[in-house]
């Protein structure tokens, strides 16, 4: 039998309630460091068990200890100074990060949190790092005056983290680059700064990308550019933009190096999808990418959605994926 | 020369109360919709101060009602209902994609409360700004008209509407949104075409803004729209500040200096300097000097000081130049 449609995460979790109250009182500095780091590790541990009991095949640590994707990494990297809250759609706001100085890593960031996820389960943990790109372009730039040399500045950071999460075995590790379809322009910039991200990596590479891209002729102009960027995987959204952007594989096809991760929910509603629906989505797909080369994640991030929503997204994921499995002999 | 905001203003990080809380306590049934206009109404007033207080000559209602320049038109025309999550421009802000799905209409006032509600609250004149109907049109997914251009017009015979009840209503100023037409120049004379009719009946003076792109390829034709005030970012391509050898005497220039989408604070220094260099095409005194766009990519702090620095700019300008 065919072996394919491995399911996955794109990253973040819902924070439990505890874990919300208890990071705003630690931003007052009414609670210690290490009460926080204790809940952060509990709530890590919760989602572990919940992609395992449902099933789920790569899982992801949930990011219970970053508030933002660039934040996180611009609050531990010298360089930066203090974010200022912006909002990127309706009433979601993000920390964006000021940088004031040249970008530094004195040390590893995420390794530890990787290492205690990993310690929990059996299953692979995908390691999660946001793509020099993308780290550039939802910051203020206050000392660079230059994209291109800010990206790159970041790009070996981005590196030196990649390199220490396969040195602790790391199989899996993750780039983000949402923001990388933002200016055509610039795409073969932001991908030859994820080539030295991923150069010399044995880790399996995959990228989360060209999210929210706004029309047809838009994702088409820099499509062949993103389906060659130096990763293993690429992650793309689908549900929201009612896979669209499967008539241009459909046209063009699929590098042959490539897999894809699709996603089949929509992260921005409440609604919970049916399986049907999920399956119809999931069908659609292997019309286009074989099973082998095909992991099913929901769109993006679950973070905004609530907890029973974000299990509840995921169920139905599982469940249509274990559906059509069975119906096309699927391993 | 008039110191002046493009539109938008960070919504949150001021005195008043927290919209952003109101509305999420709005979203789990815990307030209600009268007590997060209320909450709206205490922000735009505090916006209103803001600008004032940093000393703009004329001022928007920093339209913290607003979701985005789309949907805030779209929910309240008839003929559109609301899509999926798309990117505006070049940014890393996004809107929900309005769909026109049947025929578009105007069905009542919609910036006009709003514009009202400033006046009274506001020690410095209001400017009335309304999204721009080829704009909106090109931002939109089209379902009901057969091409982009039938879209754009029957938006701009709509928006008229609105433009004229907001004449009615005593703005000295209205201000039509264009962004997309520097992006997507091939549609020009869907532009013009739109622009005309979204401006007949009106007397007042108008201003067209745009951000984000330059004017190169559409340069002069581009005066040829029916708008006293032609707004130009000077921050996003050096190219506008090169394009402009030439500028008519019926027309004044909104001009974008100050980046509206990053923390760093110009020097005085650049404020003058770019002004020494635009008087040798166009008087100061029909220079309406602004930051490059809107101001809600920044946090609230930071927005403020850009106006203080705007202003400090004009007076310097006006001192060493004039």
């Amino acid at each position: 039998m065919t072996k394919g449609l491995f399911t996955t995460s794109v990253g973040s979790f819902p924070k439990p309630d505890y874990l919300v109250k208890a990071r705003n009182k630690a931003a007052r500095g009414e609670i210690a460091p290490q009460e926080l780091q204790e809940l952060e590790r509990k709530a890590t541990e919760q989602w572990i068990r919940v992609q395992e009991e449902l099933g789920i095949d790569i899982l992801v640590d949930g990011e219970m200890y970053r508030g933002d994707m660039v934040a996180y990494f611009a609050e531990h990297w010298e360089g930066f100074g203090e974010s200022g809250l912006v909002r990127a759609y309706g009433n979601r706001y993000y920390h964006k990060p000021v940088v004031t100085g040249p970008v530094r890593r004195s040390r590893p960031t995420t390794v530890e949190w990787w290492r205690y996820a990993q310690s929990l389960t059996s299953r692979p943990v995908k390691g999660m790092l946001t793509g020099p790109y993308t780290i550039c372009d939802w910051s203020f730039d206050e000392h660079y005056g230059d994209r291109e040399t800010f990206v790159m500045a970041l790009a070996k950071a981005v590196h030196d983290e990649a390199k220490d999460l396969e040195a602790a075995g790391c199989q899996y590790i993750q780039i983000d680059e949402p923001a990388i379809c933002t200016r055509a322009e610039e795409v073969e910039m932001a991908s030859r700064a994820l080539g030295i991200v991923t150069k010399g990596l044995k880790a399996y590479t995959v990228t989360h990308t060209a999210e929210y891209t706004q029309t047809y002729g838009e994702m088409a102009s820099v499509f062949d550019q993103v389906v060659h960027l130096p990763v293993d995987n690429l992650d793309l959204e689908m549900a929201n933009s009612n896979y669209f952007i499967l008539e241009l594989f459909r046209q063009r096809g699929l590098p042959g190096d490539k897999a894809i991760s699709a996603g089949v929910l929509d992260v921005h509603t409440h609604r919970i999808e049916s399986v049907d629906r999920v399956k119809a989505g999931i069908r659609q797909l292997l019309e286009v990418i074989p099973a082998e080369r095909l992991w099913i994640k929901p769109d993006c991030g679950l973070k905004t959605r609530l907890e029973e929503e974000a299990i509840a997204k995921l169920k139905v994921m599982v469940q249509a994926v274990r559906e059509v499995k069975e119906e096309m002999g699927i391993e | 020369m008039y110191t002046t905001a493009v539109g938008h203003y960070p919504k949150i990080g001021g005195k008043a109360p927290n919209l952003r809380t109101a509305l999420n306590r709005l979203d789990l049934e815990r307030i209600t919709q009268e007590e997060v206009h209320r909450i709206e109404d205490e922000n735009t007033v505090e916006v209103l101060e803001a600008q004032a207080r940093a000393g703009l000559d004329v001022v928007t209602d920093g339209q913290v009602r607003w979701e985005d320049g789309q949907t805030h038109f779209a929910r309240r025309l008839k003929g559109f209902s609301i899509g999926g999550l798309t990117r505006y421009f070049n940014t890393n802000t996004y809107y929900r994609q309005p769909v026109a799905e049947g025929p578009v209409a105007w069905e009542g006032p919609i910036a006009l409360q709003d514009y009202q509600f400033a006046v009274a609250h506001s020690s410095k004149p209001v400017k009335a700004v309304i999204t721009g109907p080829y704009t909106l049109a090109r931002l939109c997914v089209n379902q009901a008209y057969p091409d982009l251009n039938s879209l754009a017009l029957a938006l701009a015979e709509a928006l008229n509407q609105e433009a004229l009840a907001l004449q009615k209503a005593g703005a000295p100023l209205i201000q039509f949104d264009e962004p997309a037409i520097l992006k997507y120049k091939e549609d020009f004379p869907v532009f013009l075409e739109a622009a005309r009719r979204v401006t007949r009946g009106l007397t007042v003076k108008t201003a067209v803004s745009t951000w984000f792109y330059d004017i190169s390829g559409l340069y002069p034709q581009f005066l040829q729209a029916p708008f006293q005030v032609i707004g130009l970012d000077f921050v996003s391509s050096r190219a506008n500040l090169e394009l402009l050898k030439k500028f008519p005497s019926d027309k004044e220039l909104g001009f974008g200096v100050l980046d509206g989408r990053n923390t760093y604070v110009e020097p005085v220094e650049q404020i003058v300097e770019a002004l020494r260099r635009i008087k040798r095409v166009v008087p100061l005194d029909r220079i309406h000097l602004s930051p490059s766009c809107g101001l809600e990519y920044l946090p609230r702090e930071r927005a403020y000081q850009k106006l203080v620095r705007l202003v400090e700019g004009a007076r310097k300008a006006q001192e060493v130049l004039a």
